[in-house]
């Protein structure tokens, strides 16, 4: 039988990141990944011959290279990857935009939505300035009690349609809660999109991918595909190795789950050792929160009517922003607008990009798709998508004549591949902060950790390898 | 291993961490840390790498002696002869 120090359960980002530094240090370690890609919620699929990203729009945390303790800094510095190795696109400019109302421009230099907040919000501008000195000194990574981020942003800043307007690109980024989220996770949200920013490696994520494969391969790190994971397996306290899809048991020392944590729990063969896992109900502890996305590729022509300089546009047309589940399959009152070429140097491509990405309500896509009539969850689709593409016109101009491919998903098609219960790209609201569960050689990274976007996941992984494996070795 | 040799240890590795460590104006009675502006996840690289090395086992009790460089030397000297 196979035995490993350490085993990973999927080879998303903060998988690859927390089996690359175990490695590093000349370690055995084994990733057993479901899927027959890398990359979890962050892969890419090929359709007539064009490669087409999923999840990836814009990377948060930017930092320049002489920042040397800013998270994607330091990430690399663990991973042993030089940051020269790669090309870093800026984005030019986002916004946040409840048309009529009004709209918030932020940029990789935060005094830009510090100038928006005080030019369309002047009453607000001290105010504002407060609060971010105070979430300066926040520490996100410590355990403690949940805190609820609107009551704190409240307490701060009296107009509610700012509250509004700043909560709608941190959530649509990354909050596993409806409506509200815990300060820690704001805190993380806050820096990595408002003060520290948008880019993207140069390439797709096919490549950084590529780049992270082979570097884990260079120090010996192995990984199998279609490999999933169908039962940890547990003495007393511990865990002593999985079984996987092939019927093979492997042994290991310590196992790092990135699978998320109602999805782990489900691989507990026994009612009893998955109650210690976990007394949660799995329903209870799986996020509610997934979404529809569209890809369109553009022909050149129309350039004219979309916007060049905007990177990503957050809008919302409702009353009040609301980020739940919602009642009809999707949510067109609100959503994110992504132009993936619109950054500082970016190559120019013969078409334009756009993805727009809506609230969506898993139950509603999981009936039709599981519907005796195959043509329910086609058309439902096609329904929706249509009534998206003439919400999304009147924002940024009609693109609808100058389609030259599309492609869209629901939560359905984000559970399939990516395991994640109910498509729930952010996973559970409950996040388990220090990675520890009660097996002792069992923790939890990525998404699940807390940590968020994928520098976030990345060093959720290192972060786990550094506090609980590499003190073992 | 000579006091010099233990330091030129200490600093390839530093080096390796962050190849634009400027170690001209080092002081070695001074906290590398600030000195070089490195975080705690780079400190357990230097232990950790000193364990790949040699194979000596740093408790993470004794961080602390390895703060400046003339504390690294007289920690690790017992330990390196040892190995």
């Amino acid at each position: 039988m196979r035995k490993y120090p350490l085993l990973i359960i999927g080879g998303g980002l903060s998988g690859l990141a927390a089996a690359i530094r175990f490695a590093r240090f000349g370690q055995k370690v084994l990733i057993l990944e479901k899927h027959s890609k890398i990359g979890g919620l962050n892969s890419y699929y090929y359709r007539k011959g064009k490669l087409f990203e999923t999840g990836l729009h814009a990377v948060s945390n930017f930092a320049p290279p002489a920042d040397k303790h800013a998270p994607l800094n330091r990430l690399l510095r663990q991973l042993k990857i030089p940051r020269r190795n790669f090309v870093l696109h800026e984005q030019y400019s986002s916004e946040i935009l409840f048309p009529d109302r009004s709209s918030l421009c932020f940029s990789n230099d935060f005094t830009l939505l510090q100038e928006q907040v005080a030019t369309h919000f002047p009453d607000s501008a001290k105010p504002f300035a407060e609060m971010v000195s105070k979430l300066d000194q926040y520490d996100p990574f410590i355990p403690r009690p949940k805190i609820s981020a609107r009551q704190f942003v409240s307490s701060f800043l009296q107009d509610k349609l700012l509250v509004e307007m700043l909560f709608c690109p941190l959530m649509f980024y990354g909050a596993s809660q409806e409506d509200d989220m815990d300060l820690s996770q704001f805190v993380i949200l806050f820096r990595a999109i408002f003060q520290e920013g948008f880019f993207r490696p140069e390439g797709t994520i096919k490549d950084l991918l590529d780049l992270l494969l082979a570097h884990y391969k260079s120090f010996g790190g192995e990984i199998e595909l279609t490999a999933g994971v169908t039962e940890i397996l547990t003495e007393n306290n511990k865990v002593s190795g999985v079984r996987t899809a092939s019927g093979e048991v492997i042994l290991c020392e310590s196992l790092i789950s990135t699978a998320g944590v109602p999805e782990t729990k489900k691989l507990f063969p026994s009612p009893d050792t998955a109650a210690t896992f976990s007394q949660s109900d799995v329903n209870q502890i799986s996020g509610r929160l997934s979404f529809i996305e569209s890809i369109y590729l553009l022909d050149k022509s129309a350039c004219g009517n979309l916007p060049r300089d905007r990177t990503i546009i957050f809008f919302n047309l409702s009353e009040k922003f609301s980020y739940h589940r919602p009642a009809e399959a999707v949510d067109l009152g609100s959503g994110v607008i992504c132009f993936p070429g619109n950054f500082q140097g970016n190559k120019e491509d013969d078409t334009i990009q756009l993805r727009v990405t809506h609230l969506a309500n898993y139950d509603k896509w999981r009936h039709a798709f599981d519907d005796d009539d195959k043509t329910l969850y086609p058309a439902m689709k096609n329904r929706w998508v249509e009534n998206s593409k003439k919400v999304i016109g009147k924002i940024v101009g009609n693109y609808s004549e100058n389609i030259v491919y599309e492609d869209s998903f629901t939560p359905v098609t984000v559970e399939r591949y990516t395991s994640r219960t109910q498509g729930a790209v952010y996973g559970s609201p409950e996040k388990i902060k220090d990675g520890k569960t009660n097996f002792e050689n069992l923790y939890i990274a990525g998404t699940d950790q807390g940590y968020l976007g994928i520098v976030g996941s990345m060093l959720s992984g290192v972060t786990m390898v550094n506090q609980h494996i590499l003190n073992k070795i | 291993m000579t006091i010099d040799e233990i330091k030129n240890v200490i600093l390839e590795i530093i080096q390796d961490i962050d190849d634009e460590a400027d170690f001209t104006d080092l002081k070695p009675d001074e906290a590398l840390r600030d000195q070089l502006d490195l975080d705690s996840m780079d400190f357990l690289d230097i232990v950790m790498e000193l364990r790949k090395r040699y194979q000596i086992q740093i408790p993470e009790a004794d961080y602390p002696h390895l703060a400046t460089l003339d504390s690294c030397v007289s920690y690790l000297m017992p330990r390196l002869e040892a190995a």
